[in-house]
């Protein structure tokens, strides 16, 4: 055996920065203009200087007209800051909303009847087939550059000006800076006017500008309570009704929280590794169970495990997700008792995790005393107990693995029941016919108990492999929500694929009519697509490896739905 | 979603409802001068072809014919049934001549052998996670070979390190037939662990012979054939799961050829009857 050892230097941060375009010169340009002029560079020690942020986590990107900078409802986790030039965001609320089609969004079309019969005889023989002879975009995109520098772009601006209405970023706004601290999906279009230079950064650089300048952590948060979060109060069906008067009093006092550290998936299987106890000593304490509960908290992004003291341990008996809120039992009941009544159960966060906490007076002023003189019909949040009665019928074991390996963001998750299963391949063989003889999901994954997980797309309500894609051919369904990938606009780049922290992403080399590997013109390279399950989106039946299966062994469980998961581990 | 044991107390109810209808209508129709056997042999007939169209329908997966699970409910309730009207049209007989013992047998074939299935469906699944890793059939031989190799690579190391040829020995004399491929199929479907310890008490009684170097490698050797035992395990069972399809598909194409001869020669010959 080599008795050799392997030395290197420790790694730092930003050993790889974000762009290597980034010298001295284009940096003190940047430095040099508003807001980044103001910002007072000693509160920068360490080895974390301004300089050194802009350098390694801060990339210039080039626009010309009419390019898709960010679309609506995309994850993303970067921020631009306008250099030079105008970009145009898309209003919403105007009603008239820019088309998928304009946006270069795949639009599936279920088959006719006849199509799907057709699939009998018009399965191909070679697999991976890409008839890539087809326009990749509609005629009112196009498209250029190449890799993850690809760029999508909207044709003939002043008319789409004049039809949607938009409003202008000039230089020295910054705009995306909510989702990619949020992790939210990105809630408007922005696009280039004519050409423009922007600065993006990538949200560590950002976060750590947050934290240390008091100017534009107060510019981050007015933008917040501006912007995004009435939509989120809004969307709570306990605050919707609230009256306008209110709602101002629920924006001014609502706190905004991050917990943890955002990083993309990789960190859940390092988590994973350490087991329950492990996890749970590093996961970050929102809010401790016997406290009393200084408001109720809003998830807003991310996952929160819901533990309870159980002898010298913590036991995990449920999850919240995005729009779930904790401590409106407590506050509920101490109200209606007049008694303080403590947390019931410990909140913690999992990887990433954003919140909103409104205060208890407001909650007891606005939901609760408003609710019960009927002035204000309220429809009842969920109800964390209730939720904690189904866990522990599901089984807290389940819910630890589920939540330990972050399975519970599957919206769709594939759940194969082992002590039904004839291991019969039927779904595989579903799944292949669906498919153009491509399976989507292989029958293999991690197991608990007589539970296995497959190895299929989840079709997460976080869906980190959105991150990244330069053309947004990763993108959900308009229709139905699920996670799709679009054949005409994939790039090859990888990194959904990479991103994915349950590996259910493939690439694939695909291939032409006659089976040979489709080649760049360039280098010769076998051109490379990602493939995953898209839910049979396109097929009459849904999910057809559920509907193939003889024994019902085989599920697909929005995870995110404690009834919905209870009423398969229940059978 | 709807328990599985509720399921089957409905389906079961349905069952015996449609069976007691079917036994009452012979009853009473047995009663009459018209004979009952045309009525039973065309629904027995409709009835087997609806059951084999399971079999097209598991073809057609993308099109929206309602879901597998529940034609497979119909396929064993529906199966059941046959039988029951398989008796009445038989009048309760055995068949004398021998083109109709032909299709009671091959009737028969097909009832109990999807009967088998059914048990071996349920029963089968289950053990499948009490023993190794879940592995897919189509990878047990690769598996079996990456075993087969790793212990060929441990007993070559002894004679290079060692000098002796004791583990070769022992290796060519008792485990090389073990590791070429699956074995022992009867005794894991039977669940029996006696040539896996049969195999180890021989490993253990043989260990005096061996240094410590040797010993080491032995305790290897061992991981590899609780390994391979394992995976003969997997091998067996879904072996199994997969091989009684190979007998109750063939012969319900048979029966549905010898069926439609079956018709025919009735209605041929049926002027006589009346």
């Amino acid at each position: 055996m080599s008795q050799g050892r392997s030395i290197i230097p420790r790694p730092k941060r930003w050993d790889v920065p974000f762009s290597d375009e980034m010298t001295d010169d284009v940096v003190e340009r940047i430095l040099s203009v508003a807001p980044f002029n103001k910002i007072d560079r000693k509160k920068f020690r360490g080895p974390i200087t301004l300089e050194g942020i802009i350098q390694n986590d801060a990339r210039l990107v080039s626009c010309q007209e009419g390019d898709i900078i960010i679309r609506e409802g995309d994850w993303g986790n970067s921020a631009f800051f306008i250099l030079s030039g105008t970009v145009r965001v898309e209003l919403m609320a105007s009603g008239k909303f820019l088309p998928p089609e304009k946006l270069g969004r795949p639009v599936t079309k279920r088959k006719s009847f006849f199509r799907a019969i057709a699939q009998l005889w018009s399965n191909r023989k070679e697999p991976e087939f890409r008839d890539l002879s087809q326009p990749a975009l509609s005629g009112e995109v196009g498209s250029r550059g190449s890799g993850d520098r690809t760029r999508i772009y909207l044709q003939d601006i002043p008319r789409l000006l004049d039809k949607y209405k938009t409003v202008a970023l000039e230089a020295g706004e910054l705009f995306g800076e909510i989702a990619a601290l949020g992790r939210m999906p990105r809630t408007a279009t922005v696009f280039a006017e004519g050409e423009a230079t922007l600065v993006e950064f990538r949200w560590q650089g950002l976060r750590e500008i947050f934290r240390k300048d008091a100017s534009m952590r107060t510019h981050i948060e007015t933008k917040f309570r501006n912007n995004a979060l009435e939509g989120i109060l809004r969307n709570e069906p306990s605050f919707a009704n609230t009256a306008e008067e209110d709602m101002q009093q629920l924006l001014d006092q609502a706190e905004f929280n991050t917990f943890a550290t955002y990083d993309l998936s990789k960190q859940y299987r390092d988590l994973a590794r350490g087991g329950t106890e492990g996890q749970l000593t590093e996961e970050p304490l929102v809010a401790e169970e016997g406290d009393h509960p200084n408001g109720v908290t809003l998830i807003c992004s991310g996952l929160a495990r819901l533990s309870q003291r159980y002898h010298n341990g913590h036991r995990t008996l449920g999850y919240l997700l995005p729009g779930q809120m904790y401590g409106f039992s407590e506050i509920e009941e101490g109200w209606k008792t007049k008694k303080p009544v403590p947390l019931s159960m410990s909140l913690r966060a999992i990887g990433y995790l954003t919140t909103v906490t409104v205060p208890t007076q407001l909650v007891e002023r606005l939901v609760l005393e408003k609710g019960v003189a009927g002035k204000s019909p309220q429809t009842p949040p969920l109800d964390v107990a209730a939720a904690a009665k189904t866990v522990t019928k599901i089984g807290s074991d389940i819910i630890e693995f589920a939540v330990d390996n972050s399975l519970v963001q599957g919206t769709a998750t594939m759940i194969i029941d082992l002590d039904r299963c004839t291991r019969c391949d039927d779904c595989v063989r579903a799944c292949s016919n669906a498919h153009d003889n491509n399976p989507r999901f292989l029958r293999h994954g991690p197991i608990h108990g007589q539970y296995m997980i497959a190895n299929a797309c989840m079709h997460c309500a976080d869906p980190v492999c959105m991150i990244e894609c330069p053309t947004g051919a990763i993108s959900r369904d308009l229709a139905g929500g699920q996670v799709v990938i679009s054949d005409q606009t994939c790039v090859g780049c990888t990194r959904c694929a990479d991103n994915c922290p349950y590996d259910a992403i493939r690439m694939v080399e695909v291939r032409d009519g006659v089976g040979n590997l489709i080649r760049d013109e360039n280098g010769r390279l076998p051109i490379q697509q990602a493939t995953k399950c898209d839910l049979c989106v396109e097929q009459r039946i849904g999910p057809a490896c559920q509907n193939a299966c003889p024994h019902d062994a085989l599920y697909r469980v929005n995870m995110t739905d404690l009834n919905s998961l209870g009423s398969v581990f229940n059978r | 979603m709807r328990s599985l044991a509720a399921r089957r107390w409905c389906s079961l109810g349905v069952f015996a409802l449609l069976a007691a209808v079917i036994l009452a209508l012979y009853a009473i129709l047995s009663f009459s001068i018209h004979p009952t056997s045309f009525a039973s042999g065309w629904t027995l007939w409709g009835l087997i072809l609806a059951l084999a169209a399971y079999n097209v329908r598991k073809r057609l997966t993308f099109l929206p014919l309602g879901s597998s699970s529940r034609w497979l409910q119909v396929h064993i309730y529906g199966g059941l049934l046959s039988f029951v009207l398989f008796i009445v049209h038989a009048e309760f007989r055995v068949p004398n001549g021998p083109f109709e013992l032909s299709l009671t047998l091959l009737y028969f074939i097909v009832f109990f052998s999807g009967l088998g299935g059914l048990a071996i469906s349920r029963a089968i699944p289950a053990r499948l996670t009490t023993r190794g890793e879940e592995v897919l059939f189509e990878r047990i031989p690769k598996f079996t070979k990456r075993i087969r190799d790793d212990v060929e690579n441990i007993v070559l190391g002894c004679i290079s390190e060692t000098q002796t040829t004791a583990i070769p020995e022992f290796y060519v004399e008792h485990l090389k037939h073990f590791f070429d491929g699956p074995k022992h199929f009867w005794q894991h479907l039977f669940q029996s662990s006696r040539p896996r310890n049969d195999l180890l008490a021989e490993i253990r009684s043989h260990e005096r012979f061996l240094n410590k170097n040797e010993r080491a490698a032995v305790q290897r050797i061992v991981d590899l054939i609780c390994a391979k035992d394992d995976l003969d395990h997997q091998y067996a069972l879904q072996w199994t799961l997969k091989v009684w399809l190979f007998a109750h598909i063939p012969f319900t194409y048979a029966l549905v050829i010898f069926s439609v001869f079956h018709l025919v020669l009735v209605h041929a010959f049926a002027g006589g009857a009346e």
